[in-house]
């Protein structure tokens, strides 16, 4: 789009070039004809003029004539001399003037027999200015009388009159044609300025129209660029969001195990306070847990005791009722008795034995059992028993 | 202008933790290990809420109740502690003691809702909505 409101534009300015080179050649090509016909109309002129001057001298030479042929006195002569003279430059020039041009052919004959009336005309006047220094006035006016032509002068007036009319026919007619072609030059030049100002009109309407689509481009790119804008924003808002709700769950999991190990702290403080062998045991009777106490009583390192049955160090007495000696732990965790104060031996590290009260408390989770703690306290001596 | 809140623990993890995410919510959080050190803040600079253990350096966490409870007399003290687990011991006395009771292992999410409701910043039902 924009590609082809280019190239128009580029188009409709090179038609301008073309129509104003065509202008100014055509202008050009006028004002050469113009000057060409100013120099013909010059020389038209010069032609006109000279033809006027051959008649005005031939006047004047026939008057200069007369007063020699009145008063035959040779001081007249000179006049008619002088004028002749001239009136014959004057043919010559304007001969010479008409000679060239293919033009003016026809005009060129026409001195040319305009030269042969001149002849005849000087001739009788050479015989009239002859006769009259030889004869007097008698033989001027037999001359007069005589001669058929002597006023041939009529003749040389229609002569140069035709060649005058013909002449100011043509430059009647070269004025014409130069009104025609100034006519045609104003034609070209306004025509040539008017479809110019019709093209810029055309550019500028489609420069506006590219201007017009190049600010919606512009306006749909902004809208565009806003709309992105937005979207991102929105996007970091989620961003940020699901960052907050991620550090969130992160302080949230930092908590809850902040909480359970100062929990597992503390009950572990509990235990270890107590004065009493704590053994934690599961149902099987294994024990997992001791308290220092225990460690403190019989040596034992705790990971020796650890996953071992209690009866690794807890010696239970036969059964008074019955036969061989059984572990009451079996049944009472079984069915989830408490034992109290019972006696039994405590085995230590070194193998000494040591007579001691347990108590088992079982363990419930909810409906199950899920293992036991059995306390062991000493059994006091009678001394023991008389100090405390 | 952010509301002010005291953290008054023994582990200086929970002291952190509950005030970074305090100052998340858009509280101004003061910390302290010590009894002296949560009096000093109390007269200093009032908090307008005071979160606490039982378990402090240095001293009882019974005692500065009663300490905090003449310095600022209409602070509203939350006691967060994992001492005691008996729900019927917590109904029975040491709710009467403070203006509210979670334990440690409640959620912080929880916590940060408590301390909202205190604040009087709680969201009402159509803001949760």
């Amino acid at each position: 789009m924009k590609e082809t409101i280019e190239k128009r534009v580029v188009g409709l300015f090179l038609l301008m070039l073309v129509i104003l080179a065509y202008v100014a050649w055509s202008s050009l090509h006028n004002i050469k004809e113009n000057i060409k016909s100013n120099a013909w109309v010059n020389h038209t002129h010069a032609v006109i003029i000279h033809a006027g001057d051959i008649l005005s001298y031939l006047h004047a030479g026939d008057a200069a004539l007369r007063t020699f042929l009145i008063t035959g006195d040779d001081r007249d002569r000179q006049g008619y001399r002088v004028a002749y003279s001239t009136m014959v430059e004057n043919w010559t020039e304007a001969e010479a003037l008409t000679r060239q041009s293919e033009e003016e052919k026809a005009l060129h004959e026409r001195f040319l027999d305009l030269s042969l009336l001149i002849s005849n005309r000087m001739e009788i006047a050479g015989t009239m200015a002859r006769g009259r220094a030889q004869g007097g006035l008698d033989f001027v006016r037999q001359q007069f009388n005589s001669h058929p032509d002597v006023e041939s002068i009529s003749k040389i007036e229609r002569a140069v009159a035709n060649i005058e009319k013909t002449e100011n026919g043509l430059l009647k007619e070269r004025d014409e044609q130069q009104h025609l072609q100034a006519q045609a030059t104003k034609t070209t030049v306004y025509t040539g300025l008017g479809v110019n100002f019709v093209l810029l009109a055309l550019v500028v309407w489609l420069m506006r129209d590219d201007l017009i689509a190049r600010r919606k481009a512009a306006q749909a790119l902004e809208e565009a660029n806003a709309m992105l804008e937005a979207k991102v924003q929105e996007r970091t808002a989620e961003l940020l969001k699901s960052n907050q709700s991620l550090k969130q769950e992160n302080l949230e999991r930092r908590w809850s195990y902040q909480a359970l190990d100062h929990q597992l702290r503390y009950n572990q403080l509990i235990i270890n306070s107590i004065a009493e062998l704590v053994f934690v045991i599961s149902r099987a009777l294994n024990i997992s847990r001791v308290n220092p106490a225990v460690v403190h009583a019989t040596n034992w390192e705790p990971q020796e005791l650890i996953s071992q049955s209690i009866e690794r160090v807890l010696q239970f007495p036969p059964d008074p009722v019955g036969g061989a000696s059984q572990n009451p732990l079996t049944a009472a965790m079984r069915e989830g008795r408490q034992l109290l104060d019972r006696p039994a031996n405590l085995l230590a590290r070194s193998g000494r034995i040591i007579p001691v009260y347990y108590t088992l408390i079982p363990l419930h989770d909810q409906d199950k059992i899920v293992g036991g703690v059995v306390t062991v306290r000493m059994q006091l001596s009678a001394q023991q028993q008389r100090q405390s | 202008m952010k509301k002010h809140i005291l953290s008054i623990d023994d582990e200086a993890d929970i002291r952190e933790l509950l005030q970074e995410v305090l100052t998340m919510k858009g509280y101004r959080v003061s910390t302290a290990a010590d009894p002296g050190q949560a009096k000093k803040i109390i007269k200093e600079d009032p908090p307008q809420l005071i979160i606490m253990d039982f378990q402090i350096e240095e001293g009882d966490g019974f005692v500065l109740i009663e300490e905090i409870k003449r310095l600022g007399p209409d602070i509203p003290v939350l006691l967060l502690t994992g001492a005691v687990f008996d729900r019927a011991v917590v109904r029975d006395t040491i709710e009467k003691k403070v203006t509210s009771y979670l334990d440690k292992t409640a959620s912080l999410s929880m916590i940060v809702s408590e301390v909202e409701r205190l604040l009087g910043d709680a969201p009402t039902s159509s803001e949760r909505l």
